[in-house]
């Protein structure tokens, strides 16, 4: 296993929208989807999930709601609102074309140019 | 939406603080115990795993501080735990809390009340619409002629041309004191009221609430029996009733019919409001028609003018309107030049007239109180700050920023202006509360003082400002300090910079100076105080009771009727048991301004008419001077045998025979009115100067004749002084009697001791002197507290020095002294430097002052000594504990 990656600066939050768009979440649950999906690439500040998570719902992407976890305890969990919705696809989009234009800036030639 | 959420969460933030905290608490406890159960499940070890969890999670606290962040309630957050922590800071020192908040409170509330005093009087437009473009043209005396008052009331000739051709004026209204005996409903009483012209109330611009004013048809002389009632009188006298209107009251036996109600509150002209030498009654409670007659009369009459300026007239423009008039006027005739001077004033200028001057000393002593009370708590704070300094040092190391000290520091400090605002708000509610109930009944507006919200904002502002200024000011030094060298030394030790002693030297120099310049001024009024009290003037009131005799015209037309009345009244109070002496005259001392007229002196003829003299002209009955208990100096008093026919006497005052007769003296000398259709008098006797309106007044040369003696001014409304050999309140039903037995519809008005008399003209000084005393005992009592604070705190702060010196051999009585000489150096320097700002400041109070210099030595070396001996008091308790200090304890004190 390779030693995973720090998380690029403001990228954490378009994770947590991600994960919780896949269906409601408690934040330990977050943290476990992201590491997951990245296949334990990226290294997650556990305390900088929180506050990440207390943004966005104070900014309206998610909204959150007491709830059991699996082991029958109480948690709070962590859905997607529709404004949420409308973010994270904005979001993706720009990462996305971000994404495109940094790969092709890095990946140009001497004779391109 | 998103607005909506965040202000719902703010909301939420605010509403559901402890919620919100516990949940937070909850869910990152959820997050610990799922990681542990994790990593126990991967094979950890039951004991490490909650730990091992911990420490991947990352400082809690700071976790949770950013959650709040993220909330959006930070700020909020912190402020509401700011001002926990605050308050907590100063309950646990409650001494000092309650000396600061005390100090600023007390500042407040004192300023609080004159600002209020000095807003109602002097500031705030008076109550009548557009009231800036109501004026006074009042005639000035011609230069050369002192008539013991610059005013000069107007003559018929004199309005009837101002209101022909002078028009700056959208109206103009005359009107003239009298007094009216209502008879016919209930006990006769004796109401004052104005005789004014028909455009009195719209100059005014107020109209009555019940009825209407005066028409023209009604200002004509045969016409004018008509009157309009005030508030007052229609609620005391005809118990409201509002079928008032067209009915008629008897007023001087003639039938008056009620045409209005005045709204209530309006009493113009008030005595307090007009200049005093017009001698108008303190409130007027009804209004007749002065019904000029069509050719007015020429020569001098009794009227007071008022006029409302067109919209846009200014009062010079005013002014040189009415120079133009006067100019035209003595060019017509030559007879004018000289009399027909005259000046604009704003009616809001008079009212307030010469209160300005006292209310201006108020608002400069309560100024010295509000700095001294805010340089006490600025050293009352910095000393704490001082005090506390390791702890914010430690604050600071432990990651707290500097923009956070200097917050929390601020939100303790504003906590103490805010309550001490309040509680200053409830000290200036009692202050006005007193004052209005013993302030002097010449005050004007005083019954419109209230504690309003621009002084109310006044407060508030203050004490902000005194709190964010002396909050910030160790807060930044605390935030500017080394951290490791306070953690180094210890917090008694390290007394700040070096500026900060200076600094506070330097507050408390300024305090113990400020405190000097008050007390200074206060001494200063309380010696003239006793020195109005010890003042002669010539007279004795003990045991004197005077009243006034209305008569009415109707039925003592005639003089010889009058002077036979007087004979047979003299004859039966004289022999009331109780009564020592009586006498009748046309003022008492202490009632206020009489007559004054042309004379003419054989042996001083004048040069021209305008240069005659003019002198104090007194009409009395024999026996006045023993009633009033005036000595007579020389000659002899006025006798029974003073008739009608024998030769006409006059008795002179102190002042006229020294103005006149230096150096031969005035008996056997004759003097007359100005008119020769009177005869001239021989003096007879000389008499000390009686003062009439206030005992500091300059007397003015005074004549005294005889009322059986055919003298000039009419005899309808003559005083009665009795001197009794006991109580006189006992004797005034025998005296009522004794009137009603030769005129059963006599009434007697103005019953007062002579002592009252006196106290009602000292109200003013003593009211001053009471608050410029209560001033002063205030900025010593804040004096002392700061001396005492500063120079215990050094004495603290040096105990180890002094545990040192001790150890090396010195002696206790020596340690108190130093400690002692610490505050006397303070001290006097800040004395000194009082000493020169009094010397600077007294001067301008020199019209408040009577008997005593501004400079007066006596004062000034008194209040020095007695600042002195204060600061060395509050130095005292410091200096014994500093005596007490064990050397042993002392050093190991780090």
């Amino acid at each position: 296993m390779t030693k995973p990656i720090d998380l690029l600066q403001g990228t954490l939050d378009m994770l947590i929208l991600k994960a919780v768009s896949l269906g409601p979440l408690h934040g330990y649950g977050v943290l476990l989807r992201i590491q997951q999906i990245s296949k334990d690439r990226l290294e997650i500040q556990q305390g900088s999930l929180y506050p990440a998570l207390y943004r966005l719902e104070h900014q309206g992407w998610i909204t959150s709601e007491w709830g059991e976890s699996e082991n029958k305890r109480k948690a709070k969990y962590y859905r997607l609102t529709a404004a949420g919705k409308r973010r994270f696809q904005a979001e993706t989009e720009k990462w996305n074309r971000m994404a495109d234009v940094i790969a092709g800036i890095l990946s140009t030639t001497p004779e391109e140019v | 939406m998103t607005l909506w959420s965040r202000l719902r969460s703010w909301l939420r933030t605010i509403l559901q603080r402890a919620r919100m905290e516990s949940e937070m608490d909850a869910e990152l406890r959820f997050h610990m115990e799922a990681r542990a159960e994790d990593l126990i499940r991967g094979g950890v070890p039951c004991e490490v795993a909650l730990r091992r969890a911990r420490l991947e999670f990352g400082g809690v606290e700071s976790a949770k501080e950013e959650c709040r962040e993220a909330r959006g309630a930070g700020f909020i957050e912190s402020l509401l735990q700011d001002i926990r922590f605050g308050s907590r800071m100063l309950r646990k020192s409650p001494g000092f809390t309650a000396v600061a908040v005390l100090t600023l409170a007390l500042g407040i509330g004192a300023s609080a009340a004159v600002f209020s005093l000095v807003n109602a009087i002097l500031l705030r437009p008076l109550p009548y619409p557009e009231s800036s473009r109501i004026v006074l043209p009042e005639l000035v005396s011609p230069p050369g002629v002192n008539l013991g008052s610059e005013y000069f009331p107007w003559g018929q000739l004199q309005f009837r041309m101002l209101t022909r051709d002078a028009n700056p004026f959208q109206t103009v209204a005359a009107f003239q004191n009298d007094s009216f005996n209502l008879t016919g409903s209930g006990e006769p009483s004796f109401l004052d009221g104005f005789r004014a012209s028909q455009e009195f109330f719209s100059t005014l611009g107020v109209a009555p609430a019940l009825g209407r004013s005066f028409t023209t048809d009604e200002d004509q002389p045969g016409h004018e029996y008509e009157v309009i009632l005030s508030d007052r009188l229609w609620r005391e006298r005809f118990a409201s009733d509002r079928n008032i209107l067209g009915r008629t009251i008897e007023l001087n036996e003639y039938a008056y019919a009620v045409v209005g109600v005045m709204p209530a509150g309006f009493a113009f002209p008030r005595a307090e409001e007009m200049p005093s030498s017009f001698n108008f009654p303190r409130e007027p409670l009804l209004w007749v028609p002065l019904a000029l007659p069509a050719e007015p009369k020429p020569g001098l009459s009794e009227l007071a003018v008022i006029g409302r300026l067109k919209p846009g007239v200014t009062t010079q423009q005013a002014q040189a309107a009415m120079d133009l008039v006067t100019r035209h006027a003595e060019e017509q005739d030559h007879r004018w030049i000289g009399w027909f001077n005259t000046r604009v004033v704003p009616l809001q200028r008079q009212v307030v007239g010469d209160t300005r001057h006292p209310l201006q000393l108020m608002l400069g002593a309560v100024c010295i109180v509000l700095l001294i009370a805010c340089s006490n708590v600025a050293n009352l704070l910095l000393t704490r700050s001082l005090g506390r300094r390791r702890e914010f040092t430690l604050r600071a190391a432990l990651g707290a920023g500097r923009a956070r000290l200097i917050r929390q520091s601020l939100t303790e400090s504003l906590l103490i202006s805010v309550a001490a605002g309040a509680v200053g708000i409830l000290i200036a509610n009692a202050a006005i509360y007193f004052v209005k109930m013993l302030g002097p009944a010449n005050l004007p507006r005083l019954r419109e003082v209230t504690l309003d919200l621009p002084v109310l904002a006044f407060a508030l502002a203050v004490s902000l400002a005194t709190g964010i200024l002396f909050g910030l000011a160790p807060a930044i030094g605390a935030a500017r300090d080394n951290l490791a060298d306070s953690l180094r030394e210890g917090s008694q030790k390290s007394g700040g910079s070096r500026m900060s002693p200076r600094l506070r030297n330097a507050l408390l120099v300024s305090q113990v100076a400020l405190a000097l310049v008050l007390v200074v001024a206060a001494g200063l009024l309380t010696r003239t105080f006793f020195q109005l009290l010890g003042a002669d003037g010539g007279f004795n009131a003990e045991r004197v009771l005077t009243f006034q005799l209305p008569l009415p015209a109707v039925k003592y037309a005639e003089q010889d009727h009058i002077v036979t009345l007087f004979g047979s009244l003299l004859e039966r109070l004289r022999v009331i048991p109780g009564v020592q002496s009586a006498g009748i005259g046309e003022t008492v001392p202490m009632g206020g301004e009489g007559e004054s007229t042309v004379i003419r002196m054989p042996d001083h003829p004048a040069a021209s008419q305008k240069e005659m003299p003019f002198a104090n002209f007194t009409v009395i009955s024999p026996g006045f001077f023993a009633a009033v208990g005036t000595p007579l100096l020389r000659g002899r008093d006025f006798q029974e045998t003073d008739a009608t026919d024998s030769l006409p006497v006059a008795i002179v005052n102190k002042a006229m025979e020294r103005k006149y007769w230096p150096r031969e003296g005035a008996l056997g000398k004759q003097v007359g009115p100005g008119s020769t259709r009177f005869p001239l008098l021989t003096i007879v006797g000389v008499v000390p100067d009686v003062k009439h309106a206030s005992l500091r007044e300059e007397t003015a040369p005074e004549m005294y004749v005889l009322y059986n003696q055919k003298p000039w001014p009419s005899l309808l409304n003559m005083r009665v002084a009795l001197r009794t050999k006991s109580d006189p309140a006992a004797v005034t039903g025998s005296l009522r009697d004794a009137i009603h037995a030769i005129d059963p519809d006599l009434p007697l008005a103005k019953v007062a001791t002579l002592t009252t008399l006196v106290d009602d003209s000292m109200a003013q000084p003593r009211f001053s002197v009471f608050l410029l005393g209560a001033f002063g005992v205030l900025a010593l009592l804040l004096a002392s507290i700061g001396m005492y604070g500063v120079i215990s705190y050094s004495v603290l702060q040096r105990t180890q020095e002094i545990g040192i010196r001790m150890a090396l051999g010195a002696q206790r009585r020596k340690v108190f002294g130093m400690v002692l000489g610490q505050g006397a150096r303070l001290a006097g320097l800040g004395i000194a430097i009082g000493l020169v700002a009094a010397l600077g400041v007294t001067h301008l109070m020199a019209s408040f002052l009577y008997g005593v210099r501004p400079t007066d030595p006596l004062t000034f070396a008194g209040v020095s000594l007695l600042l002195l001996g204060i600061a060395l008091l509050a130095c005292y308790l410091p200096a014994r504990r500093a005596m007490r200090v064990d050397p042993m304890v002392a050093l190991k004190y780090e």
